[in-house]
């Protein structure tokens, strides 16, 4: 099943920086929670894994990530990301569309996040999919920032954190 | 008030009498297939598929394998070696035990792990890995007969398509003419869903083979121990498991309903794997698995439709349905019936013209469907019946009940043969309604109603009279893989005038160890507490075809009956040889036969049973017990008419059932608290699917409500207060005029709700919807309708 993620994000740094750093997937990874990358294919494809963790339920995907289009003059990019549930509970993949813009402030990020899950985890429907990938999408966020400003980022998931943020995220609403 | 021949000391028919069975399940003493325990026993768990359609690359045990106390993965290609890894269905189709190649639906079972442990064995089963090439599943049953529908049975050399078979029965071209000339028409298209019986106590068994013996023991949540017990020969005999190797216990059962009649791969893995082994394997499903993989019911897309003319008078009725079976058809009913009793298609109406037709199809989801309390099939056909009946009266502007009057079999027409090929043994359709209008105050409601309306109130009332067709079956009709209908009863009698009778039907709650002491006791006038019942053990009871469809009382309980008379006619040449008189001087009252005029002159049926063991006759043989089989010359006919009373919140549109009346018609009661208890759980089980429950299936099969978080069955919070009755139209051919009455309020209640929401929603021009209804189902339909925003704006 599928489900649609978009979150457009402000920065107080300059454009140049703030792609410079977008466009690299290494550094990304670091700020995504639970990713790593675990090997370099070419200059556009990385083996990675991201690791949920949402109440009982624990998910790790092995999978690739494939820079389809990178343009570093107009800010704009395509990623496809493709992964396999590594207990064979499922399977799910990809397509990011990102683009930076420069305002008064500083720098303006567009995200738009397309996720088509299928197997077991997919059972919990969109309920689920979309609080996972926005709480995901926040921390990158929060990460992101912590990076830019060259504060440390500690990526790693912490246990029950996915759960605690979406339902204090619920009660936000 | 029934009028009881026996005193309360013999508690024979009509008695109130508290089961028997209650002790032991009221102090947490119940034995059920969980709590055998047998020494060795090894657990399994099984490895499911994530995927509804998947064609399956490669299986990993190794894993799997190292972890301490796994003894085994058991995958298709393991029983493929036995020929095991295909079985028959009691549709004599076909179904996976364990896939070799290709997973048909979320959930199926891909690989069963056994260990010395249950924790080790849930372990084990994450640590196989599967690797899956998914294919894009045929979901939609309308779909599956394009052309371009990817061909589900690959295993069949020559399926073209996913049809499985057609169906019809009754007038097609008098039928169709009554439609062209009729005055009104009405049609309507219903969906009646997928739903699951949810039992408390979800399926399992613990399969013991003996190598030394070469004996398998299968303690197993089955309904029909025998009819099991002779599949397994069947599919087993090849390897050395013939019929009178295998014992099937069913022990205590928490809830059946149609859900524990088929052959779940589970149950087969673990005999294999017994077999193998050589030791006990116990094998017991969560609530998950239960709710995604076991078969489910229902799921039939009616056209229902009448015709007649514009006073009320309905002349045909037609029904056309596209039944959605899942990946095979496992349905569980009598083999010359693939729709069951869908064909009792004209209910409780006299029309002259019926036509019904039925094809059902192939899809990547679970299959079956269980005939889930609901008669094989009565539910779906009342449901249609009784909606397309409101639609009527809405259509013509007549009162619902009026119009019902207007049609009914009146009570001089019975035995009454319908158009669709069966023979009604009685019913007083008219007493039930009128009792039940009785009961709710109708003229008054109506009044109240339309008040009501005036102000923008939503109220609704709805009815539904309806006739069950229970008692499978007539052998000259009915069989289940060949093996007829029939069923038994066997009654011993010991010295001192206790006695045990054993049944070939098998109760999972419905009290027979209670209801066939009383018939017993009735008589022979042995108290029914000296009556001790046993079922479900096919090495010692007789054979039997087990309880479902409500065929127990229609059946055993007239099997029972039939040993008991036999029983009496020795009682009687016994008494006449103890008083020294003829037979035809003696008369019987229940627990005696005395000598006409000469009452003082008398004997005990227990002194009549001791004697049979000291005393008895020469010539005669001693002992007292008799066994029948009793093949039923029709089946059942039991009717009810519900009337249900619902308010509707106008601005969240919360439902509210106000009142549900319940008159049943179930002949001659045995026990009507029993009685009376069925229909309490029944009638929660037809609010269920009316408002609750329903299975949903996204577009990539993928089920998004399999776990009692979002499949909502009903708790004592959304029971209403059932209001119960009944009237007595005795069968004229059970022996003791009794008819079934264990299905009939799931069957009735749905309709009644569905009914009176419908009506509640009359003034905004609502003539359908489909159950489950829900406020966000009546939300979207006035929206659709554009009435909402007029609403809003009003108030």
């Amino acid at each position: 099943m599928e489900a649609t993620i978009t979150k457009i994000f402000s920065l107080e740094a300059p454009i140049k920086e703030v792609w410079k750093r977008l466009s690299n997937p290494k550094e990304i990874s670091g700020c995504v929670p639970g990713a790593t990358i675990t090997d370099q294919i070419d200059d556009n494809n990385y083996k990675g894994e991201v690791t949920l963790k949402f109440g009982p339920i624990k998910t790790k995907y092995d999978g690739e990530i494939t820079i389809e289009e990178m343009d570093n003059d107009a800010h704009t990019m395509l990623l496809r990301g493709k992964g396999l549930d590594s207990k064979g509970k499922g399977n799910a993949e990809m397509t990011m569309n990102g683009s930076a813009v420069t305002t008064d402030e500083g720098t303006e990020v567009d995200f738009k996040m397309v996720v088509n899950i299928q197997g077991t985890l997919a059972q919990f429907g969109s309920r689920l999919i979309n609080d996972v990938s926005a709480q995901l999408m926040d921390q990158f966020v929060d990460n992101f920032k912590k990076l830019l400003s060259g504060d440390e980022v500690d990526n790693s998931l912490k246990a029950g954190s996915m759960m605690g943020s979406v339902v204090k995220g619920l009660f936000k609403k | 008030m029934i009028q009881c021949k026996t005193s309360k000391e013999i508690s024979g028919m009509g008695h109130s009498m508290k089961r028997k069975e209650d002790d032991r399940f009221i102090h947490g003493k119940g034995n059920y297939t969980d709590d055998v325990k047998l020494p060795g026993t090894l657990y399994m768990d099984i490895v499911r598929s994530p995927y509804a359609y998947a064609k399956i690359k490669n299986i990993d045990s190794s894993e799997a394998l190292k972890i301490p106390g796994v003894l085994a993965v058991v995958t298709g290609k393991d029983l493929e070696q036995y020929n095991l890894h295909w079985m028959p269905t009691l549709m004599s189709d076909t179904q996976m035990v364990l896939p070799v190649d290709t997973v048909m639906y979320q959930a199926q079972e891909v690989a069963a792990v056994i260990a010395t442990e249950k924790y080790i064995a849930r372990d084990a089963r994450e640590a196989v890995k599967v690797e899956y090439e998914v294919m894009k599943p045929v979901v939609d049953p309308f779909k599956s007969l394009d052309a371009d529908a990817p061909i589900l049975r690959t295993d069949k050399p020559d399926k073209k398509d996913n049809h499985i078979w057609h169906w019809e029965v009754g007038q097609k071209e008098e039928t169709e003419k009554i439609f062209q000339e009729a005055e009104v028409t009405v049609k309507e298209q219903m969906h009646i869903p997928r739903i699951h019986v949810a039992s408390i106590e979800t399926c399992g068994c613990v399969a013991s083979y003996d190598k030394v013996d070469n004996h398998l023991t299968m303690y197993m949540t089955t309904q029909a121990p025998h009819a099991i017990r002779t599949v397994f020969a069947l599919v087993a005999g090849h390897v050395g498991l013939t019929e009178e190797k295998i014992r099937v216990i069913s022990p205590d059962i928490g809830g059946g309903f149609g859900g524990k009649v088929p052959v779940y791969p589970g149950y087969v893995i673990a005999i294999a794997a017994s077999f193998l082994i050589g030791k006990p394997v116990k094998w017991i499903e969560d609530r998950s698995e239960n709710l995604q993989a076991d078969s489910f019911a229902r799921d039939y897309h009616i056209t229902a439709e009448l015709a007649g003319t514009k006073d009320g008078k309905i002349l045909a009725t037609r029904m056309k349905v596209l039944a959605d079976h899942g990946y095979t058809d496992a349905s569980a009913n009598p083999s010359k019936f693939p729709t069951g009793m869908f064909s009792i298609g004209t209910g409780s109406y006299d029309y002259p013209n019926a036509f019904m037709e039925a094809d059902a199809v192939y899809t990547n989801k679970p299959p079956g469907g269980v005939a889930y309390r609901c008669s094989f099939r009565v539910t779906e056909a009342v449901h249609a019946i009784e909606r397309i009946t409101d639609r009527f009266a809405l259509e013509i502007g007549k009162d619902p009940a009026a119009l019902r009057f207007q049609n009914f079999i009146k009570k001089e027409q019975f035995p009454y043969h319908s158009p669709t090929g069966w023979e009604y043994d009685s019913g007083d359709y008219e007493a039930g309604l009128k009792l039940a209008m009785k009961g709710v105050d109708y003229d008054n409601l109506r009044i109240e109603q339309a008040e009501k309306r005036k102000k923008g109130e939503l109220m609704g009332i709805g009815l539904s009279t309806f006739t069950e067709i229970v008692g499978a079956g007539p052998s000259k009709d009915f069989d289940i893989l060949g093996i007829k209908m029939f069923d038994s009863a066997e009654i011993r009698v010991h010295p001192t005038g206790k006695a045990i009778a054993r049944f070939g039907t098998k109760s999972q709650g419905q009290g027979h160890e209670t209801t066939y002491a009383q018939i017993i006791a009735e008589e022979l006038g042995i108290p029914a507490k000296d009556i001790q019942i046993e079922e479900g053990d096919t090495d010692t009871a007789p054979y039997g075809l087990g309880t479902y469809a409500s065929r127990s009382t229609p059946t055993a309980g007239a099997a029972a009956v039939m040993a008991a008379r036999k029983l009496r006619d020795k009682a009687k040449k016994i008494a006449a040889y103890l008083l020294e008189v003829s037979e035809d001087d003696l008369e019987w009252e229940p627990g005696k036969f005395s000598v006409k005029g000469a009452p003082e002159k008398s004997k005990t049926i227990q002194e009549i049973i001791f004697a049979s063991y000291t005393n008895h006759p020469q010539g005669m043989e001693a002992g007292f017990e008799a066994t029948h089989y009793y093949d039923p010359p029709n089946l059942t006919f039991p009717s009810g008419a519900y009337i249900c009373v619902v308010d509707i919140d106008s601005d969240t549109f919360e439902i509210k059932v106000r009142r549900f009346v319940a008159i049943d018609d179930a002949g001659h009661i045995i026990n009507p608290m029993i009685a009376q208890g069925q229909v309490h759980g029944g009638l929660t089980q037809g609010i269920a699917p009316a408002m609750y429950e329903e299975l949903i299936y996204d577009d990539d099969g993928n089920i998004l409500n399999g776990t009692l978080m979002d499949y909502l069955v009903p708790t004592a919070v959304e029971s209403p207060s059932w209001e119960t009755g009944h009237t007595v139209t005795p069968s004229p051919h059970h022996p003791i005029g009794a008819k079934g009455i264990g299905e009939s309020p799931t069957v009735g209640a749905p309709p009644a709700i569905a009914n009176a929401i419908v009506d509640a929603l009359k003034p905004y021009g609502i003539t359908h919807l489909d159950i489950p209804i829900t406020p966000y189902k009546i939300f979207k339909a006035l929206k659709e309708k554009g009435v909402l925003d007029k609403n809003i704006v009003e108030s």
